[in-house]
């Protein structure tokens, strides 16, 4: 279970970087502009927290998700620092930074699955829809019950198509065919999978192509209504024809879903997106809407990565 | 190559340069490789010969008993390698005079191995029972809930339990568990089960003097109950071990997925135990097999009775503990032929059952979820 070990952002990160001074975080202020541009990496690299470029209008929105000065640590290894983010509310918001830089650390802490890796812990909290998330009292159980989530990797289980898609229901006690029967109906048809599976809802999962396999797996996540749709990198193991598929299926889940998606694809958080946070070595760098992130970035650094210059 | 350097230089007259800058192995070397790869060759190959003549040697001294007996060996209960003389009686059941005289007539010798096979299946079926439930909690908490460091010693002590030698099993089943379920287990179960409908497990009908009399079972401790729990603790580590390999298999994606859609901790772990299925099969099987073949201590604690019974509490008698009871006294050839038959079944069936489990595992471990 996740515990609060006594360091402080700062210091952990100096312990990594040995050469590093350890600095005292200065009071954040949410006006003050932040390092000049292109300071930020130089500021990561002497370990100095400085505020995430938070574009305004994102504060217009109202947040399904809201990170509150969260940090997370794999042991010693501090993998997320000082992260303060508002998800707004039935939009796509895309995650994107280069590997290792926190972005699936992030996704996977909205629903608690790092509970499960050993010597995770973490500080701050985040919100659903307003109740807490990293509460002592909160039952983690439930509250996955709220989220969806997809993974890299289609993991269809090994049932039939029909039983893969109510799961959820069936592990909270489900019984009555008839509802269990309309929402495999809906939740296929939202995931745009009901005409190709209709007549062999009976048969193993196992059988369908890897893109059908994914959008089963949206269809499993979408089947308990949840809060928020969380989608780590669902492209990444198919095909371009397949991939063209579920960006298509996004695009549509969008306006009912409030949806965070991790994503390594610039064009598809480019193409999808409504807003794109970018991440660098666990800090949060810029978050605003994706056509100011892609277009006239307020960061260079930002500018760089997004424009393929480094990453 | 180390031939080569091994030799000194100076003792050498005229060391030729190609000769030296030669990689390949000189003739001596490549004639020891060819002689290792032979004796690791005829080692395969001699193993297989070893299997083969087993199984060659055990039909062929079989040979009179299958001849004698045919199908009527898998299907008679009675056991009888020696004819007997008994009293004869009439249809009604009274004892037949003659001149003033107990009439008596002499049954031939019979082979019927319906009741050992019976106690093999039902004693290993009785272990299973047991083992499984267990072995497979046992693994879950091995891979899901205990650190790795508690883990190691933790596995091995469970495989140590392997390796304990079947006599010890035995003895400890003699001389604790047979006088634990005599005295106590038994009679509270007697106390609480022995209700219209379970009467069959507590009693028995005899024939005595012709007449059929039903009478309570004397409860010994030494009993098909006693057998299968000794059995279910001596294929407990396999059962475990197996179980655990293939649940360690299981991907991450599978029990993050299930975890992800709200699954308690039981019904994801329902899900991994789904997911392995073919795997966990071939766990119990191999258990079975090892089940079915123990004999010493099986032989100590099951009662050794030739009968079968439906009760859990009455004595029974194994294929193997048949075996070792009678083979060393078996003095007619058609006993031994008889008992060898016995051999060449359990040698058969325990193949069948490992030769499946293998498949099972090995084809549920690497490509688990390929097919159905």
């Amino acid at each position: 279970m996740a515990t609060v070990i006594p360091l402080s952002g700062a210091q952990a990160a100096s312990s990594r970087l040995p050469h590093a001074a350890s600095t005292t975080l200065p009071p954040r202020v949410e006006e003050e502009r932040g390092p000049a541009r292109g300071r930020v990496f130089e500021a990561i690299s002497r370990s100095e927290a400085f505020p995430s470029e938070i574009h305004e209008s994102l504060l217009a929105e109202p947040a399904v998700v809201e990170v509150r000065d969260f940090r997370l640590w794999y042991a010693r290894k501090q993998a997320l620092f000082d992260i303060s983010m508002r998800i707004p509310r039935g939009k796509l918001t895309a995650l994107v930074g280069p590997s290792g830089c926190g972005k699936s650390t992030l996704l996977r802490s909205v629903n608690r699955l790092n509970d499960l890796v050993d010597g995770v812990s973490i500080e701050g909290d985040m919100l659903l829809n307003g109740d807490s998330i990293y509460g002592r009292s909160v039952d983690v159980i439930d509250l996955r019950k709220r989220i969806g989530m997809v993974f890299q990797k289609p993991n269809p289980f090994p049932m039939s198509i029909f039983e893969n898609v109510v799961y959820a229901l069936r592990i909270d006690g489900v019984r009555d065919t008839r509802v269990l029967e309309e929402v495999c109906e809906r939740s296929l048809r939202g995931a745009g999978l009901w005409d190709e599976v209709k007549d062999r809802l009976r048969e193993s999962a196992l059988q369908l192509s890897g893109g059908q396999q994914q959008r089963l797996c949206i269809a499993r996540a979408i089947a308990a209504e949840p809060e928020v749709l969380l989608l780590d990198e669902p492209c990444s193991a198919l095909d371009p024809i397949a991939t063209g598929r579920i960006e298509d299926l996004i695009e549509e889940l969008k306006g009912d879903y409030s949806i965070l998606m991790v994503t390594h694809n610039m064009q598809q958080a480019s193409r999808t997106s409504d807003f794109t946070a970018f991440l660098y070595l666990g800090r949060l760098v810029e978050y605003g809407p994706t056509n100011d992130i892609f277009l006239k970035p307020r960061l260079r650094e930002t500018e760089d990565y997004v424009t393929g210059r480094f990453g | 190559m180390a031939l080569e350097t091994a030799t000194p230089p100076a003792t050498d007259p005229a060391p030729a340069p190609a000769r030296r800058r030669r990689t390949r192995v000189s003739g001596k070397g490549r004639a020891w490789d060819a002689i290792f790869a032979g004796l690791a060759r005829g080692s395969t190959v001699l193993t297989l010969l070893i299997l083969a003549a087993l199984v060659a040697v055990l039909f062929e001294s079989a040979v009179p008993s299958i001849r004698e007996n045919g199908a009527k060996f898998l299907v008679s209960s009675e056991w009888r390698p020696n004819e007997r003389e008994v009293q004869k009686r009439d249809a009604a059941g009274h004892l037949v005079m003659e001149d003033g005289e107990v009439a008596t007539e002499t049954l031939p010798a019979e082979f019927g191995a319906l009741p050992v096979i019976w106690g093999t299946a039902a004693s290993s079926l009785l272990a299973l029972l047991f083992a499984v439930p267990i072995g497979f909690g046992a693994a879950l908490f091995l891979v899901r809930i205990c650190k790795p460091r508690l883990g190691g010693p933790l596995s091995f002590l469970i495989e140590f339990l392997a390796a304990v030698p079947s006599i010890a099993y035995g003895m400890w089943g003699l001389m604790v568990l047979a006088p634990l379920l005599q005295d106590h287990i038994e009679p509270f179960l007697r106390s609480v089960l022995d209700v219209p409908g379970l009467h069959w497990l507590f009693h028995e009908t005899i024939q005595v003097g012709g007449e059929s009399i039903t009478r309570v079972l004397p409860l010994s401790g030494r009993d098909m109950l006693c057998g299968g729990l000794v059995l279910g603790i001596m294929i407990l580590p396999i059962v475990t071990a197996i179980s655990r390999d293939v649940l360690r298999a299981v991907p991450r994606e599978q029990i993050e997925g299930s975890l992800a859609l709200g699954a308690t901790w039981w019904q994801s772990s329902w899900a991994m135990l789904r997911y392995s299925r073919a795997g966990l099969l071939g766990a119990v099987l191999l258990g079975l097999a090892r089940a079915a073949g123990e004999t010493m201590a099986v032989t100590m604690v099951i009662g050794n009775n030739n009968q079968i019974k439906a009760s859990i509490f009455a004595p029974a008698q194994t294929m193997s503990s048949l075996l070792a009871n009678e083979f060393a006294e078996a003095t007619t050839e058609l006993h031994r032929a008889a008992l060898i038959e016995i051999a060449l079944v359990l040698l058969l069936m325990s193949l069948a059952f490992n030769i499946s489990a293998r498949m099972l595992v090995t084809g549920g471990a690497t490509k688990s979820g390929g097919r159905r």
